[in-house]
């Protein structure tokens, strides 16, 4: 899968789990002080990323995660 | 102890220091009887003196020369040295040895009395129901066994009649001031019992109530309270105001910053401190802290009631009558509120304000909070979090109870057979939940709670996580404890018995099988528990047979859940479960880890650095807080992955070994 459309669902899952708009979200915007996930948000998008790419994630290694960019690096290893 | 009457000499001494008595024959001496010790006192009654003379043996007092001065006896039997000063009135009393008493209005006991034995409280539901009779040994499993059990009304009425028996044998015209007992600057206490080494200092009144107490870990009752109806157990301390009425106060318990509380128990090692509680069932370890939490008419033990917390039970229609069920180590977030009836799951997190009458129970380590006027449920997500994880190491080190005889049984595994059942249940109710539920569909309801389609499969993969890491952690706790030698030998030792196999109960703080309990309802109800002390041993019994119980537990769970019968497993399941075990603590710790590491992120750091730029910020965080490396939960944890690692490591080669030694 080509990392823009990676991307493309990264985002479409963030504004859906965060209820924002995918236009305002960066690739350096970091989850927990650029886009305000809490704790269980933070669940929730590793939940949704599962789910959008139907793959299971690494729990641990998952919650490393701090910015979208490193999301969809992270999730292209799955995919 | 023989007593004479007193001497004429004596009597004129007595008399010439300013001491009177209507009828010096009433009083008796004895031993080597000093008069010039006793000024200004007025006898009355049949008073007994002994030896006032030598010095006072008082731990953390001065020594003090035995002596009465200023006060007014009535009706006493004094058993040694006591020092005794401004002495308003004492009637009714048996003092021991090395009593001292200062500043004192009134110890007064109007018999016959039972000293607050037998006082029935209505804990958990002001309706009445379940009521429990306080007295002095009391203990939380007594208690949960007499309010929950009400479905075995026979072994209530058994169970009853046997604290019957305990309060008749406490009931008495006299008390007992009990040796070393200290009291001074109280107003007035009527039909109390001073346990031996008590200190009261300041209450302003004390009426039907028993402080039992020891050497090893006196009871304290201290200034500005006011207490009716009342058990204080030993290492308790009651203080700075607090209104009681009613209540138990367990051992280690610490209760007083004006909190007000009325038909409640507070288990061992339970803090109450500006709040308010009614028909409370404070469990081990129940905590309040804050002015405005009121706990009422509600089930709790490890709680940790958050500011505000508050509950309702009546819903202006029938009267008070529900209640809540807050399983052990839950927490409430500031200005949490829950209508009752509700249950909550174990080690579960409450936050924001519920209209729902929800029932969580089957979902330990759960987050519920409001969205939308819902009640949601993230279950799982408490597994995983540094204050979980924190709480359960704590709670062991934070028992304050040194009496040797210790009332509450207490066991304190975060994963236990009553827990990890739980975990296996909810991870076949997600699965269920997943399956029925469309992927269009956001929220699905379980029991008065919404949880979000999407975490039904994330939720079900923590919990799997857990049980993973609990399977293997009780495998080599149990070869850590038999150390086998040799195949057959580890055969053995790894044999489950059957008790403990079916439905666990955590029974206010002791986690047992229900069959077990219910052999010990049975006995009660056929007479064959004959006093509270022997069902005390039972109890007791049950408790101490925990980890073969829970082994056998642990065993057939292991077979249902992955098909291995551990005691004839091959050896590569068993190096299969302790890999398991390894893999599935460190992605736990990680998580853990991961959650500290938020503590040390830049939201953490608002408001740090006054009046400087971002270098100020970064120095101030650094001096307050420390930095991540080298906080001290994290390089635990970081240890105990190593020491996890090792362990795993050394396990692997000691099963190829005993695999290898017939």
């Amino acid at each position: 899968m080509e990392r823009n459309e990676i991307k493309d669902r990264v985002l479409k899952v963030i504004a859906e789990v965060l209820d924002t708009e995918a236009s305002l979200i960066g690739e350096d915007d970091n989850f927990v002080f650029d886009l305000g996930a809490d704790s269980m948000q933070s669940l929730q998008l590793v939940a949704g990323f599962e789910e959008e790419f139907g793959i299971e994630m690494d729990e641990d290694k998952a919650l490393e995660v701090q910015t979208v960019g490193s999301a969809v690096d992270f999730i292209a290893q799955y995919v | 102890m023989e007593y004479r009457k007193l001497k004429e000499s004596e009597i004129s001494s007595l008399e010439s220091q300013g001491c009177y008595c209507a009828d010096w024959a009433s009083v008796m001496v004895s031993g080597p009887f000093q008069a010039a010790n006793i000024h200004q006192v007025r006898f009355e009654g049949s008073v007994k003196l002994a030896a006032i003379d030598g010095m006072l043996a008082t731990a953390g007092e001065a020594p003090t020369a035995a002596g009465l001065h200023a006060c007014h006896i009535r009706d006493c039997d004094i058993r040694g040295p006591v020092y005794f000063s401004r002495l308003g009135r004492l009637q009714g009393y048996t003092v021991e040895r090395d009593v001292r008493i200062e500043n004192v209005d009134s110890l007064v006991v109007e018999g016959p009395t039972t000293f607050g034995n037998g006082v029935e409280i209505e804990l958990l539901n002001e309706g009445g129901g379940r009521e429990v009779p306080l007295f002095g040994r009391l203990s939380a499993q007594v208690a949960y066994l007499l309010a929950s059990y009400r479905h075995e009304p026979e072994m209530i009425n058994k169970l009853k009649g046997l604290i019957r028996d305990y309060c008749r044998s406490k009931e008495s015209q006299t008390g007992l001031i009990g040796q070393g007992a200290g009291i001074r600057d109280v107003q007035a206490a009527r039909n109390v019992h001073f346990g031996p080494h008590s200190r009261v200092s300041g209450a302003l009144l004390l009426e039907e109530g028993t402080i039992a107490s020891c050497a090893e870990d006196p009871a304290v009752v201290g200034e500005g309270v006011i207490a009716r109806h009342f058990i204080i157990l030993s290492g308790a301390h009651v203080g700075s105001g607090a209104i009681l009425d009613k209540c138990l106060v367990g051992q280690g318990a610490r209760i007083g910053k004006q909190l007000s509380a009325e038909n409640s128990a507070f288990f061992a090692n339970c803090e109450g401190f500006h709040s308010e509680a009614v028909s409370l069932f404070a469990g081990p370890y129940t905590v309040t802290h804050h002015r405005s939490s009121l706990l009422i008419a509600g089930m709790f033990s490890f709680f940790n009631a958050g500011s505000g917390t508050n509950q309702s039970n009546h819903m202006y229609k029938l009267g008070p009558l529900h209640q809540g069920w807050v399983e052990r180590g839950c927490k409430t977030g500031s200005f949490s509120y829950m209508l009752w009836p509700c249950r909550v799951g174990a080690f579960s997190v409450v936050m924001d304000k519920h209209a729902a009458n929800f029932d969580t129970a089957d979902f330990p380590f759960s987050y519920i909070t409001v969205e939308d006027g819902r009640s949601v449920l993230t279950p799982a997500m408490n597994l995983f979090t540094v204050g979980t994880k924190r709480d359960s190491e704590k709670w062991p080190r934070r028992d304050r109870r040194k009496d040797p005889d210790k009332l509450d049984l207490i066991h304190f595994d975060l994963f236990s057979p009553y827990i990890t059942a739980k975990m296996i249940r909810s991870s076949e109710i997600l699965q269920k939940l997943l399956e029925e539920s469309p992927r269009e569909q956001k929220y699905v309801l379980y029991k008065g709670a919404s949880i979000l389609r999407l975490m039904l499969k994330a939720c079900r993969k923590y919990y799997q996580i857990a049980l993973r890491k609990y399977f293997g952690e009780q495998l080599i706790k149990r070869l850590e404890s038999r150390a086998p030698q040799g195949l057959a030998d580890l055969r053995l030792a790894l044999q489950p018995g059957e008790t403990g196999a079916g439905e666990w109960a955590d029974m206010a703080g002791m986690f047992a099988p229900v069959s077990v309990v219910r052999v010990v309802v049975e006995s009660l109800k056929q007479g064959r528990i004959g006093s509270v002390e022997a069902l005390r041993a039972r109890l007791k019994a049950v408790f101490d047979n925990y980890n073969e119980y829970a082994w056998a537990w642990c065993a057939h769970a292991l077979e249902r859940e992955t098909g291995i019968a551990i005691a004839a497993a091959t050896k590569e399941q068993l190096l299969g479960l302790a890999e398991d075990w390894k893999t599935n603590t460190l992605k736990l710790n990680n998580m853990i880890l991961k959650d500290a590491e938020k503590e040390f992120g830049q939201n953490s750091r608002i408001g740090f650095g006054a009046d400087g730029d971002e270098e100020t910020k970064e120095t101030d965080f650094s001096m307050v807080r420390g930095d991540y490396e080298n906080n001290e939960f994290v390089r635990t944890l970081l240890a105990e992955n190593e020491a996890t690692e090792q362990k795993a490591t050394n396990w692997a080669a000691k099963l190829e070994q005993l695999f290898a030694t017939p």
